[in-house]
């Protein structure tokens, strides 16, 4: 028999470039320690532990999860962590979900914290996660790779610069009323125009911040929330699946899953939706905290996960249907990866702001009457995707 | 404690970490084969794919690849970008980078893009859009490495 | 839910694997292990990889390891604590009722790196790595601790060491290396005291992969044998700090044990017949001999353990493809007569910080 899994608690840090008055462990320890005292659960009611944790190298200290152990009061715990790059904090959910609804742990901690700018060469660093024959020769970082599927995919869907730009210019505006999230502000399309281009067609403001911070979410069966929390999120459905890194096989006719419009995303979606009972994401989902690096990349996920057709995503900003208030489905009401990137954590960023928004503790970007919300996370190039979904009411088998 | 002592704020430290990467079996082949002027790409008889970078097995059909076939020296662009702000350890930009799907191989491989003037970003663009047929050209004295090769455009 | 090895493949054992790429190794040990299962990789519906990017040399591994691991458009994910820890996740899925038939993956290529450099970087910036905490510093902390806590002597270190090597040179699956004599073990150099050069396991390269499956999928497949049930894990983590009790405790290997035995509703180590053991160390091997309890009816690493082959991250793994072999009566030359249940271990990080165990049972037979 399988258990229920139900979020209990989560806490975040303010996100921000640098925590200088803190070191790496002791953020993870304010993350740990805040979301148990947040419901009154002390150490001992913990169980287990999954550690999020994507490359060391920013933080400068290999397996950095063994010396925060201590700091997160875990020594003596069933403790594992877990790395799929960028991905790594939807995939810490999925672990944890496993290790309740198994029946193997009753409560499990999901803690984690970044510091991106301890090293001023992040890029570098992100060169490094290529093929070190084919294309470390080639600035094939991030932002390139990313930067080249965005201009076929605006090609072909004839999407401009200025329509993505109004994504960036709501999800600044969203996390205004988030203290959590690093960038934020009141600007308008033409200023994210006037940024500097990076890659085109990425400029400056259509590409994540660099952010530090903790984060930690508690989740445990049905026993554990009567006991804990009154008003919990269950984890009902939850999908992911990874790709192959070579980019050239993925952009290509012969490709089985099209990069340049993300279908990928449908395989984690389709297998979290079933596992849900989600038929219709446009009205049974009110919050999509989609895992958003780049402005690009919000909006051709929720095309691939059912919520409108390919390449209409942006022209549906353009008309309003993903505002917090008034919008058919809240679009990253947090501001999203893109206002906030710790890329230990970013995808328990994305799972926390979509349990907390229905448990009805999301603050300031709270949105009206979340029944389900949704949370993606993304590693490598695009290349690891997870889909969760959370619910006000318990998962039922279909 | 002395009044005259100041708490450090941080410690620094460079750390380096070699690694002797391996080239195994199919890369090793590439990189000869760059050296001879030639790009060689692997195929895999039971899923008839061919590709580029090569690579020792198909991730399709889970079998080894098990021929070599050398691509043709034109292909065309499926993906590109104009690289504004460079970053430590590359090439100063601006640059243009593309993936081209060489004649003959179904998958697509990424180099520079010689030759253009990228001054004018938008057009420039343009003129790299997907769909852009290339050409292959190598280097004087190609080294074993995959810039030994760039692309340039067809017409 | 119980869950059934179905298949297994380890890499040809070897010190320095040249010839071959970490992914050719990965894809050639993964495909072994699904023939060795019977089943295709298209059948598969989840990946569990273990692996280490610093010792892989690459900021995020899987990104290029994944797919040779079997994952192409499959639900994967990767733990980076041990291979055996991959293992207990693994578990833990199939008993999600989530899944139904995964692949557990896991490498290591430590011929290819400075080990040392990286064991090195493991140390917080502020107090431990300013004097060079390593591998070899913590083990001989450890090896200190257990030679007192548990009283064994440098001739009973050098006595473990010949032991260990005859079983290995058993192996048909271990690495070609010749028996040292007592002599030969204690006149090898110190490291650092009271460990000595040959007190300490030899590290090579290797991949482990095994293919696990539900009770439920094997039901949908009656024609598929399985070589072994997974009866209990267990793993835990100690404090980073090397104090005294930490040392000497084994906090961690008690409570993973103990974990791995309410699991499998077993007693205690008397109701396994054989125990491999990670032992970077044969004082390792000393201690967890008294730790856990195993007494007379259990044979200690029949296939040699760590000194038949030591590919680092995922020896644990190795060892458990070992139990599971034991328990399948498919050892070969090492084979111990009439195994029923055969247990495997794993440690990681400094001087035996994290400890893994899994319990295989032999699969009933109709």
């Amino acid at each position: 028999m399988t258990e229920q899994v139900a979020v209990l608690s989560t806490w975040q840090s303010e996100f921000k470039l640098r925590h200088p008055s803190m070191t790496y462990v002791e953020q993870a320890q304010e993350a740990a320690a805040g979301c148990m005292a947040k419901v009154g659960m002390c150490p001992d009611d913990i169980d287990a532990i999954v550690y999020s944790l994507a490359p060391t190298a920013f933080m400068g200290v290999a397996d950095a999860d063994r010396w925060a152990i201590d700091h997160i009061f875990g020594a003596g715990k069933p403790m594992l962590r877990v790395h799929t790059g960028g991905a790594t904090g939807g995939s810490v959910v999925q672990a944890a979900h496993a290790l309740v609804r198994s029946g193997m742990y009753r409560t499990v901690m999901i803690v984690g914290a970044e510091r991106i700018s301890e090293t001023p060469d992040a890029q570098k660093v992100l060169n490094q996660i290529f093929d070190p024959f084919y294309e470390k020769d080639m600035p094939l970082q991030t932002i390139t790779a990313v930067a080249l599927m965005a201009n076929t995919y605006m090609r072909r869907h004839g999407i401009t610069q200025e329509d993505v730009a109004r994504l960036v210019v709501r999800q600044r505006r969203n996390a205004l009323l988030n203290p959590h999230a690093h960038l934020k502000g009141n600007i308008t399309v033409d200023d994210v125009m006037a940024s500097p281009m990076i890659a085109y067609p990425f400029k400056l403001f259509d590409i994540c911040p660099r952010s530090s911070g903790g984060a930690a979410m508690i989740v445990g069966n049905m026993d554990a929330a009567r006991q804990w929390q009154t008003r919990p999120a269950f984890i009902t459905g939850v999908g992911a699946v990874s790709d192959s890194n070579w980019i050239g096989d993925r952009i290509v006719p012969s490709a089985e899953y099209d990069f340049i419009d993300w279908k990928l995303m449908r395989v984690a979606g389709r297998a979290a939706f079933e596992r849900a009972g989600i038929t219709d994401p446009i009205h049974q989902v009110q919050v999509a905290e989609v895992y958003d690096a780049f402005s690009i990349q919000g909006l051709t996920q929720l095309e691939q996960l059912g919520f409108c057709a390919s390449g209409t995503g942006f022209l549906l900003e353009g008309e309003g249907a993903w505002e917090m208030d008034g919008g058919q489905v809240a679009v990253c009401p947090s501001g999203g990866t893109l206002c906030t990137n710790p890329i230990a954590v970013a995808g328990l960023v994305r799972a926390i702001e979509a349990a907390n928004q229905v448990m009805g503790t999301a603050g300031g970007h709270q949105v009206k009457n979340v029944r389900r919300s949704l949370a993606t996370a993304v590693g490598g190039i695009a290349q690891f995707l997870t889909c969760s979904v959370f619910s006000h009411e318990p998962y039922e088998a279909h | 404690m002395s009044k005259n002592l100041t708490p450090q704020s941080v410690i620094t430290e460079e750390v380096t970490l070699r690694y002797d990467y391996a080239l195994g079996e199919v890369a090793g082949t590439f990189m000869d084969g760059l050296k001879q002027r030639k790009i060689l790409a692997t195929r895999c008889s039971k899923s008839g794919m061919v590709y580029l970078p090569p690579r020792a097995f198909c991730e399709r059909s889970f079998e080894k690849c098990d021929g070599w076939i050398e691509a043709g020296h034109e292909g065309v662009i499926e993906a590109s970008t104009v690289v504004l702000r460079g970053f430590e350890g590359s090439r100063p930009p601006p640059i243009a980078v593309a993936f081209v799907r060489l004649d003959g191989v179904h998958s697509a491989i990424a180099n520079y893009v010689e030759g253009l003037d990228l001054s004018d970003t938008e057009r420039a663009m343009d003129r790299l859009a997907p769909g852009t047929r290339v050409r292959v050209q190598f280097v004087p004295e190609p080294q074993g490495r995959v810039t030994d090769f760039y692309f340039v455009l067809a017409q | 839910m119980n869950c059934y090895v179905l298949g297994l493949a380890l890499y040809p054992a070897v010190q320095r694997a040249a010839g071959h790429r970490l992914e050719e190794m990965v894809y050639h040990t993964a495909h072994a292990a699904l023939d060795h299962a019977g089943i295709h990789r298209r059948e598969l519906d989840h990946v569990t990889l273990g692996a280490c990017d610093e010792l892989d040399g690459r900021s995020i591994s899987s990104m290029l390891l994944a797919m040779p691991a079997g994952a192409y458009l499959v639900d994967e994910i990767k733990v980076t604590d041990s291979a055996a820890s991959a293992l207990c996740l693994e578990v833990a899925r199939l008993k999600s009722e989530e899944f139904d038939i995964g692949l557990v993956a896991s490498w290591c290529k430590s011929s290819k790196t400075d080990v040392e450099s990286v064991m090195r970087l493991r140390g917080e910036p502020f107090y431990t790595r300013p004097f060079g905490m390593n591998m070899t510093m913590s083990d001989a902390m450890l090896a200190q601790a257990v030679a007192d806590q548990f009283g064994v002597s440098a001739a009973q270190a050098d006595d473990r060491v010949v032991k260990a090597y005859a079983r290995a040179s058993a192996n048909p699956r271990g690495l070609t290396q010749a028996v040292p004599t007592l002599a030969e073990v204690a006149a090898s150099p110190y490291e650092a005291t009271p460990l000595r050069a040959m007190h300490r396991a030899p590290l090579s390269d290797g991949a482990v992969c095994m293919v696990v499956a539900s009770q439920r999928w094997l039901d949908r497949h009656p024609q598929h044998r399985p070589l072994a049930r997974i009866a209990g894990v267990g793993w835990a983590a100690d404090s980073y700090r090397l104090d005294r009790s930490r040392l000497r405790d084994f906090n961690s290997a008690r409570k993973a044990w103990a974990q791995a035995l309410r699991m499998a509703d077993l007693p205690d180590a008397s109701s396994v017949d054989v125990m491999e053991l990670e032992t970077p160390t044969v004082y390792h091997e000393a201690a967890y001999e008294q730790v856990l309890g195993l007494g007379a009816s259990t044979q200690i690493s029949p296939s040699g353990g760590a000194f038949a082959q030591n590919p680092l991250f995922c020896t644990g793994l190795v060892g458990a493809a070992e139990a599971v072999l034991q328990v399948a009566g498919q050892a070969g030359a090492v084979q111990v007569p009439g195994v029923r249940r055969a247990a495997a271990h794993s440690c990681h990080g400094y001087a035996q910080q994290g400890n893994v165990f899994m319990i295989f049972e032999g699969a009933a037979h109709d």
